[in-house]
């Protein structure tokens, strides 16, 4: 495992700033310092699955990503842009304004690999249909805290069938108080109250399981 | 029907402390529930207190009652004192204002408190803190706030006042936060992470220097409402969001410091648990018997509590918000049932909705919750 990687699974903030600093001077290519990070990425993961580490560790990775990535953008920008892992609409359902737990969940995707549309809070299920048409996306993320989310989410899901994108789109929801009686409800393919756990799913989504 | 030999009162009591009792007691944590139910928006339910309030009698009649009161209105439990207004009610958007008239009140987290204001809270202490920057979370002009929460303690009396009329006890006579909770929610969940990780010694000389201030705060705010059980809210510091390392340095030693002033002060801890807090129950053990109750919302694994907890701590919940919104009344009568059986076992056991009955909840579901606490008898009664 390169230093680098090392570094962000060990959360050494200044560590991860000075060599992605380095490899910035020494115009390292930017797509390879970002599968670094994200090697980095991956054993927090394991760690958060262990138990070893916790939420706390993914927030602040997941900061430290996005900090490593602000410092490699402009190489990003010019270089070549590496092929997505997937595509996908995430949002906070209608009628609930809570994102801490759907912009955790949105870093993670983004440190994973995923291409993520993130429409922010209280999304109508239009905006979330039209956001998987433009983008051709194939995993609708639903976030909610509150339980009249759960008939936001299954009116989501209603207005993604009727757009007739429901067999291209998997569908996973998230939230504290979501159960798998709640995914039954609104008719989701997942549901999880892990944030670690839903990115495991949804690289299952793109691996076809 | 189990025939009832204790009075709803005597057996809240007695759970609590841990003795028989002649039936597991259910006392959901009833808000805004019947006051939906009856057809009343968020808005409205804001505007006139007293038809809420009326609503959940009506509710509460229908179903032949249930043990306890925890939220007797709709009105707010805060001293009037810039400092306990402030870290016993958090910023919240309210329905009617910055939400939709139906929608339930929400809080959109934003970092309130800066890092230079820990300096001046370690020097000023809360309160001194408080006073002169309360505006920074809730800006409202001072001589508002104050009249503001004197008039929710009107309300508040006024609704108290009428369940006793009533024949039912209210038992919840204030809340409070732990330091960590309230400067998680202040500084916003991944800043105060972040200080947590980068400057721990700093976090915690805050923690010490605001902890007392809210222990005054709290029995501030006890003294007026009379009422003798304080909440004491719970959820970042648990499990799901740090290690043991972390809750044993920063949110342990408060807990402990905290129900150790309120029980020498008389009162009850309802220890509020939202998210799952499975890890972090065996130190429970360290807190005073039959002095609090573990309340959990249906997400911490409330029969490893029980395994835990037996004969040192009442627990009480944890039907799931989504089986009360969801499920059908045959759903929830199993639930209920097997927690009467199993954590009902040898007493110290409350029949509760986890964290508060979600406004939504289907009316059938909620008559078989009551209805199965009085109807399901654990085996050893």
């Amino acid at each position: 495992m390169s230093e680098l990687a090392d570094a962000l699974a060990n959360l050494e903030e200044d560590k991860v700033r000075q060599l992605v600093q380095q490899r910035v001077n020494f115009n390292a290519d930017a797509m390879s310092v970002v599968e670094e990070l994200r090697k980095g990425m991956d054993i927090v993961g394991e760690r958060y699955k262990s138990k070893e580490y916790f939420l706390s560790e993914l927030i602040i990775s997941g900061e430290m990503f996005k900090e490593a990535m602000a410092m490699i953008e402009p190489g990003l920008k010019a270089g070549k842009k590496g092929k997505p892992l997937g595509r996908m609409v995430l949002g906070t359902v209608k009628g609930d304004i809570h994102n801490i737990g759907k912009d955790i969940v949105a870093t993670l995707l983004t440190a994973a690999g995923f291409e993520v549309y993130d429409l922010g809070i209280d999304v109508p299920p239009e905006k979330f249909v039209e956001k998987l048409s433009q983008t051709d996306s194939t995993i609708l993320g639903m976030s909610g805290l509150l339980t009249p989310a759960f008939e936001s989410m299954k009116e989501t899901v209603k207005a993604v069938e009727a757009a007739g994108l429901r067999d291209k789109v998997k569908v996973i929801i998230g939230g504290g108080i979501v159960t798998e009686q709640v995914g039954r409800y609104v008719g989701a393919d997942a549901f999880t109250d892990d944030a670690s756990e839903g990115v495991e799913m949804c690289r299952g989504f793109v691996k076809g399981k | 029907m189990i025939k009832e030999t204790m009075t709803p009162e005597e057996r809240v009591w007695a759970a609590i402390n841990l003795q028989p009792v002649d039936r597991v007691p259910v006392m959901p944590m009833v808000t805004a529930f019947p006051a939906i139910h009856k057809g009343m928006t968020y808005a409205e339910v804001n505007k006139n207190k007293d038809r809420a309030r009326q609503c959940s009698m009506e509710v509460f009649d229908e179903v032949r009652g249930w043990d306890g009161i925890l939220y007797p209105g709709y009105s707010v439990r805060a001293a009037p004192t810039l400092s306990a207004i402030i870290d016993q009610v958090p910023p919240l958007l309210q329905p009617g204002r910055e939400l939709p008239a139906n929608s339930p009140p929400q809080s959109a987290e934003h970092c309130l408190l800066t890092l230079e204001d820990y300096d001046v809270i370690i020097k000023q202490g809360w309160r001194g803190f408080a006073e002169k920057h309360y505006s920074r979370i809730l800006p409202v002009p001072e001589d508002k706030l104050i009249a503001w929460a004197e008039r929710q303690l009107e309300q508040f009396k006024k609704d108290v006042i009428a369940w006793e009329e009533k024949g039912v006890p209210c038992v919840l006579g204030g809340g409070i936060p732990t330091p960590l909770m309230f400067f998680s929610t202040t500084r916003s969940l991944t800043d105060f992470t972040l200080d947590l990780h980068r400057r721990p010694d700093k976090v915690a000389e805050v923690f010490d220097a605001v902890v007392d201030d809210f222990i005054q705060d709290a029995f501030d705010t006890i003294k007026l409402t009379g009422l003798p059980w304080i909440m004491l809210g719970l959820e970042r510091g648990g499990c799901t969001y740090y290690s043991l390392k972390i809750f044993e340095r920063f949110e342990l030693p408060y807990i402990k410091r905290m129900v150790k002033a309120f029980t020498e002060g008389g009162l009850i801890t309802l220890l509020h648990f939202d998210g799952d807090w499975t890890a972090n129950l065996p130190y429970l053990k360290d807190l005073p018997k039959a002095k609090c109750i573990c309340e959990l919302d249906g997400t911490s694994d409330i029969f490893k509590a029980k395994e835990l907890l037996r004969g040192h701590m009442c627990i009480m919940g944890d039907v799931p918000a989504s089986l009360s919104s969801l499920g059908t009344p045959d759903e929830m009568e199993a639930y209920c049932s097997r927690l009467i059986d199993t954590i009902g076992e040898g007493g110290g056991f409350i029949l509760s909705s986890g964290c508060e009955l979600p406004a939504d909840t289907k009316f059938e579901n909620f008559k078989a919750m009551i209805d199965t606490a009085k109807m399901h008898r654990p085996a050893n009664l």
